[in-house]
């Protein structure tokens, strides 16, 4: 009976699977070479909005729109955001950017935010020459040139990865570390990385793997020796780093957190003393952007933010940029505006200005490292 | 051997499987009765923990409580249970109740649209930032007990004795009551149970409550361990409590509550273990399959699970 009733879910399941791939197909996608009039332009928004990475995707959300607004207030411009929900799945993620594609109004696209839903949609959009620009999706690949109509304004984990290393073992002088990754496209390979750099450097490093939605560290804490130093985590999720920093306290041990850049949250992940890298400086220890980050909190009716938000406001300036000078003439195609976006030389809200090397990552992007004690974080490198 | 790992393991294990077990007994109760998986029971955990959440914010928080903690935590367990309990015979009146004659497959799509209206209405009113009970705040992680191998932070301790005495009340309601008697009537024969005049729908909405009622329990008591809740954490449980049901024997409550401990205590182990197993193929990244290995063999072999009885066709 029980069987009975598993089979049955799974073919309602499968059957609905089936159903959507088939609506999907029948979307024909916007050509390369359809024109569409400047009038009536759209950005697209790539997330997971819902589902356990939503944290993310609001918040990418609040400040491309936040962005959008104070673009069209700026320069007159109706722009408007369209919105595809990722769910942190990479299915989910091709479906929505097929259908993306197959808008005539979205001319780009702010997104993927993980580098897994970047895989699963930027071979689509490089069909059409849709541009598609990221502000969090760090993986090395994206930019091998395999995805010609993606951008990314944050440095890629090979900055990252060694970045660490140095940190660890130059400044931390660690000689034991557990290195765990989170089982997705952005921390196996990150993960891998930075183990391979401090076995390099002479260090031990253990190796563990947890699910991305796990919520609970105690048996994996079990396995980190007394003598480890450090936790290496590297996951998308900042609230599962605090947690498995107190359940390393829990177990009495002695080794203390280094969340990668996902980790990234003055307001979840506040261990008594951990380490933190992160893509971007934090705005609001800039002095320069406490006008952008008052006018931010007005508009968001003081939304919480970490360093995932103004990313992508970049982002979306740089595609709202990139689409007023390809409409100058009250057309554009999507190939003129990806070509506009690899002209890109805009000031950035986060110091410095925005401008894409020949694969379309970012010139002169840097990780930084924060150190928290007693939940106060201060930049340390 | 490394028994002080070994030592640690268990307890992580059956921390997390009193958990699982109370998700279990609700799944088992819902089946026994009605024959319906109720997919959507993962999600009122999550409900749980969230109305636990607003109860300590509304008690002044984890940093300033405005009562003692002993008392702050069992009204924290109480209003999940009491609003969870409310949340689920409202599930049944209106999503499964006017089902009840339809075929197999229509209440079970009607519990997967449950279980998405509810984590949609939590990210709608709570939004899709984690919460954090800030449990660590409220009870130090060290003070438990730290005795040799053993470390157990206290909430552990209190999770578990109160994960064991619901399912020892709701054994004691189940098998000493006329209620219990009632709904073991109801689950051997709906019909011939109506006809002894037992009012069946008063049964199964009972059933509905308590069962929800031990999964909003289930979340609180998750939020209290681990710190951090967010809408989208019933799936897992409710995936690993479904197992733990079926393990255990789906429709026996001994059987839900011996399935939650051993799919808690195995995945512990295996991710201990695993590496060690496999010789270092396989890391702890695999641990579910180990789980989840369980439940095909169970399948496969002994469908009843351990306590369940295999099921007759009368003709």
């Amino acid at each position: 009976m029980t069987k009975g009733l598993i089979a049955t879910a799974a073919a309602g399941l499968a059957a609905a699977a089936v159903v959507a791939t088939a609506v999907a197909k029948t979307s024909a996608p916007a050509g390369a070479s359809q024109v569409a009039q400047c009038t009536n332009v759209s950005l697209g928004m790539l997330a997971p909005l819902t589902g356990p990475a939503a944290f993310l995707g609001q918040e990418q959300l609040s400040w491309v729109r936040f962005a959008v607004s104070k673009f069209n207030r700026q320069y007159g411009t109706r722009f408007k955001v369209v919105l595809a929900d990722t769910q942190l799945s990479a299915s989910l993620a091709r479906t929505a950017g097929r259908r993306l594609n197959a808008n005539p109004n979205v001319m780009a696209v702010i997104g993927g935010s993980t580098s897994q839903s970047v895989i699963s949609t930027a071979g689509l959009f490089k069909r059409t020459g849709l541009v598609s620009i990221s502000g969090s999706a760090t993986r090395v690949d994206l930019t091998n040139g395999q995805f010609p109509t993606f951008f990314r304004v944050v440095p890629h984990d090979g900055i990252q990865a060694p970045n660490i290393v140095a940190f660890l073992t130059k400044r931390l002088r660690v000689d034991n570390v557990v290195v765990i990754d989170s089982q997705d496209d952005y921390s196996v390979p990150l993960a891998q990385a930075i183990a391979r750099g401090l076995r390099r450097a002479g260090v031990e490093v253990s190796r563990e793997s947890v699910a991305a939605d796990e919520t609970d560290f105690s048996s994996i804490v079990a396995n980190v020796s007394g003598a480890a130093d450090i936790v290496v985590f590297a996951t998308q999720t900042a609230s599962a780093a605090q947690t498995l920093s107190q359940q390393l306290r829990e177990q009495g041990k002695r080794a203390v957190v280094f969340g990668t850049d996902g980790a990234y949250s003055p307001t979840q992940f506040k261990p008594r003393l951990g380490y933190v890298s992160s893509f971007a400086n934090d705005l609001r220890f800039l002095p320069s952007a406490r006008p952008l980050v008052r006018e931010y909190n007005r508009f968001s009716r003081n939304k919480p933010f970490g360093t995932f938000g103004p990313p992508s406001y970049m982002a979306a300036w740089v595609a709202m940029t990139a689409i007023r000078a390809a409409c100058a003439d009250g057309r554009a195609t999507r190939p003129e505006v990806t070509e506009q976006v690899r002209r890109t030389n805009v000031p950035s809200i986060l110091g410095g200005r925005i401008q894409f090397t020949r694969n379309g990552d970012v010139r002169g992007a840097k990780f930084y490292i924060f150190r928290v004690t007693d939940g106060q974080y201060r930049l340390v490198g | 051997m490394d028994w002080d790992k070994l030592v640690q393991l268990l307890v992580n294990g059956v921390t997390l499987g009193s958990v699982y077990a109370l998700v279990a007994l609700g799944f088992s109760m819902v089946y026994g009765i009605l024959k319906l998986l109720n997919l959507a029971h993962g999600d009122v955990l999550m409900v749980g923990a969230f109305i636990g959440w607003g109860a300590l914010g509304w008690l002044g928080g984890a940093q300033d409580p405005r009562v003692a903690v002993w008392l702050l935590i069992l009204l924290m367990v109480l209003a999940a249970m009491a609003g969870c309990g409310l949340l689920g015979v409202a599930i049944e009146r209106f999503a499964y109740r006017p089902l009840r004659r339809a075929p197999r497959i229509a209440p079970l799509i009607s519990a997967l649209g449950v279980s998405f209206f509810l984590q949609n209405s939590v990210l709608l009113l709570f939004g899709s930032e984690f919460r954090s009970y800030e449990t660590f705040d409220l009870v130090d992680v060290e003070i438990g007990i730290h005795w040799g191998p053993l470390n157990v932070w206290v909430i552990r301790i209190v999770v578990v004795a109160a994960a064991l005495a619901m399912m020892v009340a709701l054994w004691l309601l189940v098998t000493r009551t006329k209620l219990g008697k009632a709904m073991r009537a109801t689950a051997f024969d709906r019909e011939a149970a109506a006809m002894m005049g037992i009012d069946v729908d008063r049964v199964i909405v009972t059933t509905f409550f308590i069962g929800s009622a031990l999964a909003g329990a289930a979340g609180v008591l998750v939020g209290l361990i681990f710190g951090q809740i967010n809408h989208f954490m019933g799936f897992g449980y409710g995936l690993k409590g479904f197992i733990a049901a079926v393990v255990g024997g789906i429709g026996s409550m001994p059987g839900a509550m011996l399935g939650g401990l051993f799919i808690g205590v195995v995945e512990a182990l295996s991710i201990g273990y695993i590496e060690d197993v496999t010789f270092g193929r396989l890391g702890s990244a695999f641990s579910d399959l180990v789980v989840f290995s369980i439940l095909v063999l169970f399948m496969l072999l002994r469908p009843q699970g351990f306590l369940g009885r295999p099921e007759v066709k009368k003709v």
